[in-house]
């Protein structure tokens, strides 16, 4: 964190922004998240805390990687879940044939990614927003019917026996907890820097005007395929996290309802916004362990949760403010609560 | 710049009352669940050799296969009261405490741990073969025996792990003894169907494979469908021009029942079977009164096919006013099972109690007297046919 | 092949219908309305409390008691769509689509699981049955029962059609897919025309519903999902928001699922089903009679 950055402009509202605004807005609260997360198993540490926690870590790192495509650049997915399934067989299939520690996979699985993203965004990227909801959907599907019915993928079983990051290792439950949320912080980090970059610019100016874009000398194509590549990169790594800790994966991980849950904490979250997607991945992911004890009310309860959040806070819980206050992102993010004032301009 | 500052006054106070509606609710989401259990504090934990003997058990409650949980929940809740009727074992009484896993790995293997962290004795649950396998190393690293009443992938046994035992007969022996009753009925061309599940995959590929061998009648196709629509028709369509005049249904009821609804319709005039998933009245209702009657079934023993069960269909009725389901005895058997090792070990360590499983000799469950074979599955599958009748399956040949 | 081409095409007018739905809300509000597929499903459900609660009075599968309950199902459909409408979407009108798509998210969880808690998991059996013996016709067997459910399904898409084309109401509708705020100027209730169109929508699906009920005679919480996915894909193949396409886009997406069985087994029937239709949008972006639309943001 030591380049040297724009001063930070605080977002223009309405009153002077309180304390709680500030420490929102602080630079430091990343930190903060990290040390909690760090913290949290001398806290609790039994076998069903952690593996929650580990749940979550992977799920944060999984949404940040939708965030770049969604959140960044305003592609609607709807079959991430695709990305994780493909991150997940590569380094699954091969650790297991060629009997390797997962992480050596990791290569393999960057290649494995970036070809389905470009396999599956090359073609699509130029359709209009919602039939890329679709074809996404589509592709997430087919994906997940592939691997259900090929043999090298272990048909409707899946695989198991999967090994750790670095063999039998790491695969003490608190090592692994503590690897994980180092890897997903640096995840992370990188994908905030990403936003922040000249990509990240091109990306949110797509987002919010094509047109313009391309005006403006973007090669809007380009850049999309882009944010769609890198998404599928950070989802595949995140899938090696997801084999590393089940151990065996199945078809069943990788349904519709993944990639359903997965956009819910990005948008949730307040698209865009790393913090917000942040938290967003940490609610998604432990409220249904939360509600593990209503049993039957379980998806029920989640259901009204999502419809009551949203209409408490349609832009996310935490959004994404723009450090310059002449962006149209203000305006869009900042949702229903400043119509009244544009309709009476 | 000035927009911003315009309606200031307005909306500032609704977001605030938002921001305190929003806060509530979430308060009261938190209030609520910490209220019951600790944050994730994972159940109460048992001290020692005091309280009572926990047995774990994930079986889905929510998402595609909710309907079978509760039928097993029953099972293992009825061995658990009658045990502890009776005092219990080693002077402990049993508790069940059932998880969700939702037939998804990523939540059974929570729920796995959670069952750990709840110093689980032995697990008796498992009906999801692809949920329950990411389990299986957890319990085994924490010396948990599982006894598995209803999943039965042979990739459950085929790693050897010390502490995993299938009471319900394996794919093999179910694709086994189709094959014996087909050549038995006499059929000629057998069409196989699966629903594409591993469960369902496992035996229709171990019963095809074993068709048009010598003495086996010949493989018409082998097709499969996906579970959860309505509609067949391309299906039946595509599997009816292989001229079948045994079709062999290795799914679940609520598939079977449409198909062989969608099948008489389409004009078959051949016969029925199908696996243990499918046997339950609702199978028949679903295919409608003509089509239902005279389809045979390969299953393990219920207590609807066991002379002198009916007292336990009562107790089960009685207890919990409705009928069994499938893998109801099969629940009940293993709470049986566990509660028969601990018993033997006398002690709830999980080496000892693994050690007394191996050790078993003959004891009775629903479908025989039961020996765990090396594999740890069980010796006998004792899989038989049975054939509806009247709406009810009963006993058809017990194929001795 | 002639059983392969009827198959596809019964299949694909149930298809339609519920992908009716999705397209006419699609078309008004830009909305993807998940909860679509359980509106569906909410139908089936009602539809067999219904003949529940008549019992015996209802002689054995007459077709007329049927349609009774499915006039009354399509009013419970259809007013549980506006209740949608009002307590979910409309209060977010003006706020990011996608968090309009969380809700309509939301709102499938819970009509899923609220039906759960009260029919529980188990599937239920419909109590009355279009049973029929089939019929020989070109070489396709077909029953009188399918004939009459398509003959249903294609009326209520013919008086759709009307509506929307030839009445004040359906103007109102199109006016408002073109330009909201432009209606809102010229004195159009716009809230009453979306909520009479969810109206119209959900009615349509819960009458799917009672049909598929009736005719395939199981129903459970979660049969509303694969049709509204099939349903969604249908109304993009024909060109969503168009009327016309999106019956097509069904009997279109009915007829490749029949033939892609045939050729390569029902486990790849989705794949091929799923892949033809991004082949088709790559080279058809509109699909097959939506008109070129320039994007807002």
């Amino acid at each position: 964190m030591t380049a040297v950055q724009n001063p930070p402009v605080k977002p223009v509202r309405g009153r002077g922004p309180s304390v709680v605004t500030r420490l929102l807005e602080s630079r430091r609260l990343g930190w903060g998240g990290l040390a909690l997360g760090l913290l949290a198993p001398f806290v609790t540490a039994t076998p069903y805390a952690l593996n929650v926690m580990t749940s979550a870590a992977v799920f944060v790192m999984l949404t940040v990687g939708l965030n770049i495509v969604v959140g960044y650049c305003g592609l609607l997915d709807l079959g991430f879940a695709a990305f994780l399934a493909v991150g997940a067989y590569t380094g699954g299939v091969l650790a297991t044939r060629l009997e390797l520690p997962l992480l050596a996979t990791v290569p393999a699985v960057v290649v494995a990614t970036v070809v389905a993203g470009v396999v599956i965004g090359g073609p699509t990227l130029r359709l209009r927003s919602d039939y890329l909801a679709i074809v996404t959907l589509g592709f997430g599907e087919i994906i997940r019917i592939v691997a259900n019915n090929l043999d090298v993928t272990g048909g409707p079983s899946g695989i198991y026996g999967i090994p750790g990051l670095l063999g039998d290792r790491l695969s003490d439950p608190v090592v692994f907890y503590y690897t994980t949320v180092v890897i997903v912080s640096v995840a992370v980090l990188f994908a905030a820097r990403l936003g922040r970059s000249r990509i990240g610019r091109a990306w949110r100016f797509v987002r919010e005007d094509e047109d313009a874009a391309e005006a403006s000398g973007i090669n809007t194509y380009r850049v999309k395929l882009a944010a769609y590549v890198a998404g599928a990169v950070w989802g595949g790594l995140s899938g090696v996290l997801f084999a590393a800790q089940l151990s065996a994966i199945s078809p069943a991980s990788f349904t519709f309802l993944q990639s359903a849950l997965v956009l819910m904490a990005v948008v949730l979250g307040g698209m865009g916004s790393t913090r917000g997607v942040v938290v967003g991945a940490v609610v998604i992911s432990l409220l249904p362990e939360l509600l593990r004890d209503l049993a039957d009310y379980r998806f029920f309860v989640f259901g009204v949760l999502l419809i009551v959040v949203m209409l408490l806070r349609p832009q996310g819980l935490w959004p994404h403010r723009s450090r310059e206050p002449d962006d149209p992102a203000t305006r869009s993010t900042a949702g229903a609560d400043d119509l009244p004032a544009k309709e009476e301009k | 710049m000035n927009r911003h500052t315009v309606p200031a006054l307005l909306p500032a106070s609704r977001t605030t009352s938002r921001r305190v509606a929003l806060a509530s609710v979430l308060t009261a989401v938190a209030l609520s669940t910490t209220g019951c259990n600790g944050l994730l504090g994972g159940g109460s934990s048992e001290d020692g050799d005091k309280g009572p003997i926990v047995l774990g058990m994930n079986i889905p409650l929510s998402g595609s296969s909710a309907d079978v949980g509760p039928y097993m929940q029953n099972g293992a809740q009825l061995a658990v009261d009658e045990i502890n009727a009776k005092g219990g074992v080693l002077g402990r009484k049993l508790r069940l405490q059932v998880e969700d896993d939702a037939c998804d790995p990523k939540t059974a293997v929570a729920a796995a741990n959670k069952l750990v962290a709840a110093h689980a004795a032995v697990s008796v649950g498992g009906y999801c073969s692809g949920a329950t396998l990411p389990t299986l190393p957890i319990f085994d690293k924490q010396k948990i025996p599982m006894v598995i009443p209803a999943a039965n992938s042979n990739q459950l046994v085929a790693q050897h792990l010390k502490h995993v035992f299938l009471i319900n007969g394996t794919g093999k022996q179910q694709a086994a003894a189709a094959v014996a009753w087909l050549r038995k009925d006499g059929a000629r061309n057998v069409a196989v169907m699966d629903d594409n599940t591993s469960y369902s995959k496992d035996i229709a590929d171990l019963t095809s494979a074993q068709l048009g061998t010598a003495g086996a009648p010949a493989k018409a196709t082998e097709e499969a469908v996906n579970p959860g629509e309505s509609d067949y028709g391309p299906s039946v369509t595509a599997v009816l021009k292989s001229n079948p005049d045994y079709i062999y249904w290795t799914g679940y009821y609520q598939e079977g029942g449409l198909l062989i609804r969608q099948f008489r319709q389409a004009g078959y005039k051949g016969k029925f079977l199908v696996g243990d998933g499918s046997v339950d009245p609702k199978l028949v209702r679903i295919a409608g009164s003509p089509n239902g009657e005279g389809v045979y079934a390969t299953m393990t023993q219920t207590p609807q096919t066991t002379p002198g069960a009916e007292s336990w269909i009562a107790s089960y009725k009685q207890k919990f006013g409705a009928e069994p389901g499938p893998y109801a005895t099969q629940s009940y058997d293993a709470v049986r099972v566990a509660a028969e090792a601990v018993k033997a070990a006398g002690s709830t360590d999980g080496d000892k109690v693994a050690a007394s499983l191996e050790s078993l000799k003959g004891f009775k469950i629903f479908s025989g007297p039961l020996t765990f074979t090396a594999d740890h599955t069980l010796s006998n599958g004792g899989f038989a046919i049975l054939t509806v009748k009247n709406g009810e399956f009963v006993l058809q040949d017990s194929l001795n | 092949m002639s059983q392969l081409i009827w198959n596809g095409l019964f299949v694909g007018s149930f298809y339609a219908l519920v992908a009716l739905g999705y397209s006419m809300v699609y078309g008004i509000i830009k909305l993807l309305n998940f909860a679509h597929g359980d509106l569906y499903m909410l139908g089936a459900f009602s539809g067999y409390a219904t003949l529940g609660a008549l019992g015996g009075a209802v002689p054995g599968g007459s077709l007329i008691a049927l349609l009774a309950v499915l006039g009354l199902t399509m009013l419970v459909t259809g007013l549980s769509g506006v209740a949608l409408e009002r307590v979910a979407y409309r209060p977010l009108r003006g706020a990011p689509r996608l968090s309009l798509l969380i809700t309509a998210v939301g709102a499938s969880f819970a009509l899923e699981y609220g039906v759960r808690l009260v029919a529980g998991p188990n599937p239920q059996v419909y109590p009355v049955r279009l049973d029929g013996t089939g019929m020989s016709v070109l070489g396709a067997r077909i029953t009188l029962q399918q004939l009459a459910l398509m003959a249903v399904a294609v009326g209520l898409m013919v008086a759709l059609n009307a509506l929307v084309m030839r009445s004040r109401q359906g103007r109102a509708m199109r006016a408002i897919a073109l330009d909201p705020k432009a209606c809102l100027m010229m004195g159009v209730d716009v809230d009453a025309v979306i909520s009479r169109t969810f109206f119209i929508g959900s009615a349509l699906a819960g009458a799917a519903g009672v049909m598929s009920g009736a005719y395939y005679g199981k129903i459970d919480f979660l049969m509303g999902f694969i049709i509204g996915l099939k349903a969604f894909t249908a109304a993009v193949i024909g060109g969503i928001g168009n009327m016309k396409g999106t019956m097509l886009g069904g009997l279109v997406l009915g007829l490749l699922e029949s033939f892609s069985t045939d050729w390569f087994g029902g486990e790849w029937r989705d794949v091929f089903a799923f892949g033809f239709l991004i082949l088709f949008l790559t080279v058809r972006p509109t699909g097959l009679l939506g008109e070129r639309v320039t994007e807002r943001v």
